[in-house]
């Protein structure tokens, strides 16, 4: 498939990324204070997710505390990989948040996690990327490029950690519908984003 | 595009039709293997993924800002110094011990348990930090498991076992030196099979490290359970195990009384309410 994104996707990582990668590199080497400074750079952006998706202070606490904690003993491994440290913080607390909200759910069939990276673990860094470089306006328009039910569909998911079935269910829409909302959505944010891009 | 069909059987369009679903954590567990399944083994790259998933970063900006507590950094910077204590204790003791030369560095106690995202104890700043009397009886837990384990099982294949099974005991043994902690020593119906050591702490977090468990396979876990007085189990959670047949779990909830029982059973999936019998292991707090 081509990438008619590829001039943003593949911008060089920002400078704020690699000073990241330095305290990443440093936590790999066991330096507590390199995990302060982490933390101080995204502790808000981290409980805000947390607590956004867990609507519960103690429950946030926790995914932030281990998230940060896996950033702590898996710095090491982080390094060896990809990415922006910052949306790879953001991922951990996301699932980690999601994971916190199905416990509190009396569903069977919840996701397995153990033994598999979370989806973004496994992207390349166009990931880093794009999120390195956002900013305000981008996000405005990325999220204004979305339809109500497309909106809904992805909110339930992202932060309500439903799936698909479960929003199809709670709508009243056929799961088709649902699928086809979470695609299109995500679609209409790229292309915002990357005309929102300079 | 695939030729050889992986294993839970999706074709390219069909993952194709699930990339949103899996990007946004959407999928339920069948799916969202089937669609890592595919990934895994298919010589198409799937950029439909990547494109996808590059734009969740949106939805993280999106969030009200909220500030985090004061008293949480210290939790967090509290726990990360007890772990790297931990990892210092732990190379002291492979130094002190005539292991074979090729020592790996310390790892997380929790690796076996669960390779790709160890599970993180919750709240550890309720635990006071590890006094020297903890550290003393943990080199010598350590030595002792080592010793009564016999030199043999320091040989070469089973290093790594040894290692993580002793790992996980001594963080067991830091939660068991808490203030009103209790302890319950696990072992097989059958008199032979996995057995293990629990730390049961007074605000009803539990601590527990299992060896000679048989390794899990796809979605089997094994779940673990507490059984108070009125004899209902109660489901705490469920982690996997690989090759090398240890565990190191961490969960709450359970009452910090004496005769209280944990159990464990294997079950198919995660998320079991109700044991699926036997119990492979199992025994009483005091």
């Amino acid at each position: 498939m081509s990438d008619p994104a590829g001039p943003l996707l593949r911008r060089v990582a920002s400078s704020a990324d690699d000073a990241d990668r330095a305290v990443l590199a440093r936590i790999a080497n066991g330096e507590l204070h390199a995990l302060d400074e982490l933390y101080e750079r995204y502790k808000t952006m981290a409980y805000s997710i947390a607590y956004r998706i867990t609507n519960d202070a103690a429950a946030a606490e926790d995914v932030v505390q281990e998230a940060f904690l896996g950033a702590w003993r898996n710095a090491a491994r982080y390094v060896e990989g990809r990415g922006s440290v910052k949306t790879w913080l953001l991922s951990i607390v996301h699932h980690r948040a999601i994971d916190a909200v199905r416990r509190r759910r009396p569903v069977a069939d919840l996701p397995e996690r153990e033994d598999v990276p979370p989806p973004a673990l496994r992207l390349p860094d166009v990931w880093g990327e794009v999120s390195a470089n956002l900013d305000a306006e981008a996000v405005r328009a990325a999220l204004a490029a979305l339809s109500d039910v497309q909106r809904e569909a992805i909110e339930l998911a992202y932060f309500g950690g439903l799936t698909q079935q479960e929003i199809a269910e709670r709508t009243g829409t056929p799961l088709g519908t649902v699928k086809s909302r979470m695609r299109l959505g995500l679609l209409a944010m790229r292309r915002a984003l990357i005309e929102a891009s300079p | 595009m695939t030729d050889s069909r992986p294993p839970m059987e999706l074709t390219c369009d069909e993952v194709r039709d699930l990339a949103a679903g899996f990007v946004l954590d959407a999928l339920s567990a069948d799916e969202a293997a089937a669609v890592r399944a595919h990934l895994a083994s298919c010589s198409d790259p799937h950029v439909e993924i990547d494109e996808l998933a590059a734009v969740l970063p949106v939805l993280g900006e999106s969030v009200p800002v909220i500030e985090p507590p004061a008293a949480l950094k210290a939790r967090i910077m509290e726990a990360a110094e007890a772990d790297l204590e931990g990892r210092r204790a732990e190379a002291a003791v492979a130094v002190a011990v005539p292991a074979p030369a090729a020592v790996a560095p310390a790892q997380p106690a929790q690796a076996q348990a669960a390779p790709a995202q160890e599970p993180i104890p919750l709240r550890p700043a309720a635990r006071a930090g590890a006094s020297p009397g903890t550290w003393a009886l943990r080199i010598a837990a350590v030595l002792a498991i080592a010793l009564l384990g016999g030199w043999n099982l320091l040989l070469q294949g089973q290093l790594s076992q040894a290692r993580s099974y002793q790992e996980s005991v001594a963080a067991v043994l830091d939660a068991a030196a808490q203030p009103g902690a209790l302890t319950a020593v696990l072992t097989p119906e059958g008199g032979s099979g996995p057995s293990g050591f629990a730390a049961v702490e007074s605000d009803g977090s539990v601590t527990l490290a299992m060896q000679a468990l048989g390794p899990t396979a796809g979605d089997e876990v094994y779940e673990a359970w507490v059984i108070g007085g009125d004899g209902v189990p109660v489901p705490l959670g469920g982690f996997q195990v690989g090759n090398a047949g240890t565990a190191y779990f961490e969960a709450t909830g359970v009452p910090a009384e004496a005769g209280v029982v944990l159990a464990l059973t294997r079950e198919p999936g995660p998320g079991a309410t109700t044991p699926t019998l036997p119990i492979v292991s199992s025994g009483a707090a005091g």
